[in-house]
């Protein structure tokens, strides 16, 4: 299992959890897993063209991933980040 | 060797009266006499005197930043003073950039602080930033943060950013030529597309801890010290009390600072509209608009301009919902064309109906009401307070 931490505009999905589990050899099954335990979320980071959304960012441990077959090392973290708007 | 990412006069010597304000400064190391008298001859522009921008000026200020310019258009609202940390109860309707210019010169009156009382955009962001040799953000538009980075990003500027949301914030820092801007992070989001404080809600001292560390890198860009936020955001989270940093590296295809960039001169967001169109937009009272409903309830169309979920709490009879960033995004789409209508009765709608904006207080509605006036040339009218003035003067049970 992976650990995700879950950027806080993302934390309505996750019932206001910062960091959930979830299963994946590759960032893309990883997130298919993720959007199955917290139905909506993926489609908030993944486009239909299966982009990351331009304000989204992915980062597997601390490294930023833009491709989703990434492959996924065990115990490595994921971070999903989402732009702010606040000030 | 590397330049410093500011360049500054050569300042002269401190005086008596600086070396006993900036004492615990001149002991350490990395600033000393010659950081301090660098600091005085600093000048640092913050953007929007909110919640990033009030502890960041403070703080700056504090230190002995000896120019101190702070650009926002807004006026101090009661539910500023949660977290807005320069204002008092005293200020509320004042203009922000002059109280908080006021608080500054009180705390440090070797400091010079310029308010600048306008709305940043486009026209202004090259003569407003030239002044100054480091820009502070923290506005909180998505489309003035592009704007911002842009325009530092044009003009060779350094730039501390930061944004808020809930307990979470993120910081980091830009010097041209030294890495990453704020658009190789994030290329292109649209208005509206992530909630504001007031849609969200902020924990009150979530941007004091943000806007310090905004502040912190500031001065160690001024003084040329320390490892600066370059090629590294930095997240907070205020609930697990956790730190993380990433690194985030430049983008070859960025459309500002890339190889080939396709943004040339500083861009106003979509739905941009100035302090001035809003001013000229005319008004109506809860009580002129319950007697002309009352009088000629077909005459008029009311839009409330809030999100759905605020809609779905409490609206007037009759109201269609078209949310401000819809407006902002695409234009105004006419009521009674696929959009629905509280009381299930819409119909298509006539150029000659006249448009009356709502919101809740009224900033939303202010700025719909100029935008369809100025792109759709609609006859509009915006109520004034908004639904709570409307609950003040007409329907106390109003449910918001």
């Amino acid at each position: 299992m992976t650990e995700v931490h879950i950027a806080s505009p993302l934390r309505d999905y996750t019932q206001g959890a910062s960091t959930v589990r979830a299963d994946g050899a590759t960032l893309a099954q990883l997130l298919a897993d993720l959007d199955r335990r917290y139905p909506g979320i993926r489609f908030r980071m993944i486009d239909e063209q299966q982009r990351i959304r331009p304000h989204i960012r992915i980062f597997v441990a601390a490294r930023e991933a833009r491709d989703l077959a990434q492959p996924l090392a065990a115990r490595e973290p994921v971070h999903l980040l989402c732009a702010l708007s606040g000030g | 060797m590397v330049a410093s990412p500011v360049s500054l006069d050569s300042p002269a010597a401190l005086s008596a009266s600086e070396r006993q304000r900036y004492a615990r400064h001149l002991s350490l190391a990395e600033i000393g006499e010659s950081g301090q008298a660098r600091l005085r001859a600093a000048r640092v522009l913050v953007v929007g005197a909110g919640g990033l921008g009030c502890p960041a000026a403070l703080y700056l200020a504090a230190a002995g930043v000896g120019t101190i310019g702070l650009v926002d258009f807004d006026r101090v609202e009661e539910s500023n003073l949660q977290r807005q940390v320069l204002f008092t109860n005293e200020d509320i309707g004042q203009l922000k950039a002059e109280r908080a210019c006021a608080r500054l010169a009180a705390l440090n009156p070797q400091v010079k602080a310029i308010a600048h009382p306008f709305e940043l955009c486009a026209a202004n962001v090259r003569e407003t930033f030239a002044p100054y040799d480091l820009i502070v953000d923290g506005s909180d538009r998505i489309g003035t943060r592009y704007l911002v980075n842009d325009a530092c990003v044009l003009f060779g500027k350094p730039l501390v950013s930061a944004a808020i949301h809930r307990f979470e914030g993120q910081a980091m820092s830009y010097v041209p030529g030294r890495g990453p801007c704020y658009r190789c992070l994030f290329p292109q989001i649209a208005e509206g597309t992530l909630p504001s404080c007031a849609q969200a809600g902020v924990l009150g001292v979530l941007p004091g801890v943000l806007g310090s560390l905004q502040a912190t890198e500031a001065i160690k860009l001024l003084l040329d010290i320390g490892a600066p936020l370059l090629g590294r955001v930095l997240v907070y989270d205020g609930l697990s009390m956790r730190f993380d940093e990433f690194r985030i590296a430049r983008r070859p295809e960025c459309a500002v600072c890339g190889d080939q960039p396709s943004i040339h001169a500083p861009q106003d967001p979509p739905g941009f509209c100035t302090i001035e169109e809003q001013r000229r937009v005319p008004r109506i009272l809860p009580e002129e608009l319950a007697r002309a409903l009352a009088r000629a309830p077909g005459s008029l169309r009311l839009i409330d301009v809030r999100e759905p979920e605020e809609f779905a709490r409490a609206h007037l009879p009759g109201a269609i919902n078209v949310p401000l960033p819809r407006i902002e995004q695409d234009g105004f789409c006419p009521p009674g064309e696929g959009l629905a209508s509280s009381d299930g009765a819409a119909r298509a709608d006539r150029p000659a109906d006249r448009l009356v904006f709502i919101c809740r207080s009224g900033a939303r509605s202010l700025r719909a009401c100029a935008l369809v006036r100025r792109n759709a040339g609609r006859e509009v009218l915006q109520l004034e307070g908004g639904l709570l003035a409307w609950r003040e003067a007409i329907d106390p049970t109003l449910a918001l």
